[in-house]
């Protein structure tokens, strides 16, 4: 990653040819000389203009989901005028072109993180059921009594709850990373953690609170020196950097489509191919059986064992587009630009009175992901969200995004978070913090 | 949009209104009141009715004979004087005066157990039924906008009878549209109202 931060100017962009032709919308901002990637990128996103509560929307939620160019709706809209139909198992045109896309997006995901073979993608509904699919297909055949589970007080919720699931199935033990004093996952607790007993670590690699990045080639290698495997939660990192599973060398990894500007309904799990190919089916019914007799079936291979029924076509094949978009960017392009514009975001944020940001601060040695959990001293962060989003149209989140193990560690029961993504610019951060200063000052004249 | 809000802030609430029948240490007996007025109305009835589709929908919901009550008059009233204030800063700076009416809360009522489930904030509620078969509630919650839901909602709900508690469905609340201009017919995890209402008709039906 970039080491270089720049406080008070972006960097800018001097031209961006991505999809040019696809875009009608006016530029929102007037742009200064050459634009940043936020400004030449925005008008790709019809829905950032638009008016909420009587102001400009100004979105900072990304974590949560983000927005979708043009190019992808218009990819949903031509794949259901076009040549919408079931794939895999029709003969005729439609369905042929169908599944021609759908599995040319599999090879685009599979391209996109340097998977070595398309088949180590397999289309889940979400990030979510890819993290259940190996904790209940790998987890339930491989967990026995007194096998230990590694994680971090930081996970979310979905890379929690399922391995709780199995591992009370199966006598398993949950082991769990606290924070250091730096307020992320303590690195030398969890090297120290590993041992014969343990089977799998599950690990963010970039956290959706802390915006903490963990070391995940140096964790799978300690995981692999003990007989373990390695299962990273993604969402947060493959949109917004360049993720290679193989210089990782994890076995398992998920992601999201919704949060790299692809539809919702689809994400996908990555796992290495001996690995795929030796785990017994998740999901029964159509499309993942070899043969069925009526005693008994057998099984496709993978990825097609995995994918039961009829697959979210028109979500993979806008999945397929987004990752033409972002790709067209370049990932390293919109990482620079989102490491600058983060900094930029938690360098504005310190200078509101009585704040607490969560996570570490951002040096030389230590980056931050382009969002910032905080709270602000005895307002709570929802009436905070609710008057920015009321008086201001700023959309950011509070709650405990979906991470309570990790509020509570850090004893708060919830807090506010502003999520970036490379179509945010320096003016919606500045407009934030004026927003946030006005919604203190308001709450503070009632006490 | 609203350079600098907290100028207007202490204007709103005058004199009058701060101390109209339904302050604090009124609050417990209001129920009783013959007017159902709005609570910071200083004459009852002074207020005039939008013709929202929200009004007229409680309009429509106090003609119906399972709500011809006091429980009735008072979504109505609420919901009046919600959808007279068009901006949201005025719709929160209201909920932020009720939020201060809200009688103190007792920590050790502040448990697990009288937690509100699915709330996007902590809200605590005590239900109790008293000797004259009428539900009392009591609430807190650690947001000040949550603060004045429950005020509302109280407001509303405590005094009346169990069954009366229990007539009032998701979709009335939804259709007295009080609040911020949210869609309350979202099932949100964020809703406080409807997270609020349906723990105060469990306990209602556990105390039936």
């Amino acid at each position: 990653m970039s080491s270089s931060i720049v406080r008070f100017g972006l960097r800018r962009v001097s031209s961006l040819s991505v999809f040019a032709s696809a875009v009608n919308e006016a530029v929102a901002e007037p742009a200064v000389g050459s634009p940043s990637l936020g400004h030449s990128t925005r008008p790709h996103f019809p829905i950032l203009h638009q008016e909420v509560n009587g102001s400009k929307l100004v979105y900072l939620d990304n974590a949560a989901t983000s927005q979708k160019p043009t190019v992808v709706l218009k990819a949903l809209q031509n794949y259901y005028e076009g040549y919408n139909s079931n794939v895999h198992r029709g003969i005729h045109f439609l369905s042929a072109k169908a599944t021609d896309e759908y599995e040319s997006a599999r090879r685009k995901v599979a391209s996109f993180i340097n998977a070595s073979d398309s088949r180590e993608i397999v289309f889940t509904k979400n990030a979510s059921e890819a993290i259940n699919l190996v904790a209940y297909s790998w987890g339930l055949a491989n967990l026995k009594p007194e096998d230990e589970i590694i994680l971090t007080v930081a996970e979310h919720h979905s890379a929690i709850v399922p391995w709780q699931i199995v591992a009370e199935k199966v006598g398993a033990v949950l082991k769990f990373v606290d924070l250091n004093q730096d307020g992320i996952p303590d690195i030398s607790k969890l090297k120290d953690m590993f041992s014969r007993k343990t089977k799998i670590v599950v690990a963010h690699h970039v956290s959706n609170v802390l915006a903490s990045v963990l070391p995940i080639r140096d964790i799978a290698q300690w995981a692999h020196d003990v007989g373990a495997k390695v299962l990273v939660d993604a969402c947060q990192s493959v949109p917004h950097m360049v993720v290679d599973v193989q210089s990782l060398n994890v076995d398992f990894l998920v992601a999201s489509s919704h949060k790299m500007c692809g539809p919702t309904g689809i994400g996908f799990l990555y796992g290495k191919i001996d690995l795929l190919s030796s785990m017994p089916p998740f999901l029964g019914g159509g499309e993942m059986i070899s043969d069925v007799y009526l005693d008994h079936s057998t099984y496709a291979e993978p990825p097609s064992r995995f994918e039961a029924g009829t697959p979210a076509i028109g979500e993979a094949i806008g999945l397929g587009a987004a990752i033409d978009y972002l790709s067209g960017i370049g990932m390293q392009t919109i990482h620079d630009y989102e490491v600058e514009l983060g900094s930029y975001l938690y360098e504005r944020l310190l200078s509101v009175p009585n704040i607490r940001i969560y996570g570490p601060a951002p040096s030389e040695n230590v980056q931050r992901a382009a969002l910032c959990s905080f709270n602000v001293e005895n307002l709570h962060p929802t009436d905070l969200a609710t008057f920015l989003d009321q008086q201001h149209g700023v959309a950011i989140r509070s709650g405990h995004h979906c991470a309570q193990p990790l509020h509570r560690f850090l004893g708060v029961s919830s807090s506010a978070r502003a999520s970036l993504y490379f179509y945010n610019t320096k003016e919606d951060v500045d407009y934030f913090i004026h927003a946030l200063n006005d919604t203190v000052n308001f709450f503070n004249s009632f006490k | 949009m609203v350079s600098s809000t907290a100028v207007t802030t202490t204007t709103l609430f005058t004199p009058s209104s701060s101390s109209s029948s339904f302050s604090s240490s009124s609050y417990s007996s209001s129920y009783s009141s013959s007017s159902f007025s709005s609570p910071l109305s200083p004459k009852p009835n002074t207020f005039t009715p939008s013709k929202s589709n929200a009004v007229n929908a409680v309009n429509a919901l106090c003609t119906k004979p399972k709500l011809r009550s006091n429980v009735a008059d008072k979504l109505n009233n609420i919901a009046s004087e919600f959808t007279s204030l068009s901006q949201p800063i005025d719709r929160v700076k209201r909920l932020l005066h009720y939020a201060s009416l809200l009688p103190p809360f007792l920590d050790a009522d502040r448990v697990p157990a009288n937690r509100v489930v699915g709330c996007a904030t902590q809200v605590w509620v005590v239900a109790e039924i008293d000797e004259r078969r009428r539900m009392r509630f009591r609430a807190d919650s650690d947001s000040e906008i949550s603060k004045g839901f429950c005020w509302c909602l109280v407001w509303i709900l405590d005094g009346a009878k169990p069954e009366e508690v229990l007539m009032v469905d998701r979709e009335d609340l939804a259709d007295v549209n009080v609040g911020l201009g949210m869609s309350l017919k979202a099932h949100s995890r964020t809703n406080t109202w409807h997270n609020v209402l349906f723990t105060m008709q469990t306990a209602a039906k556990d105390l039936l």
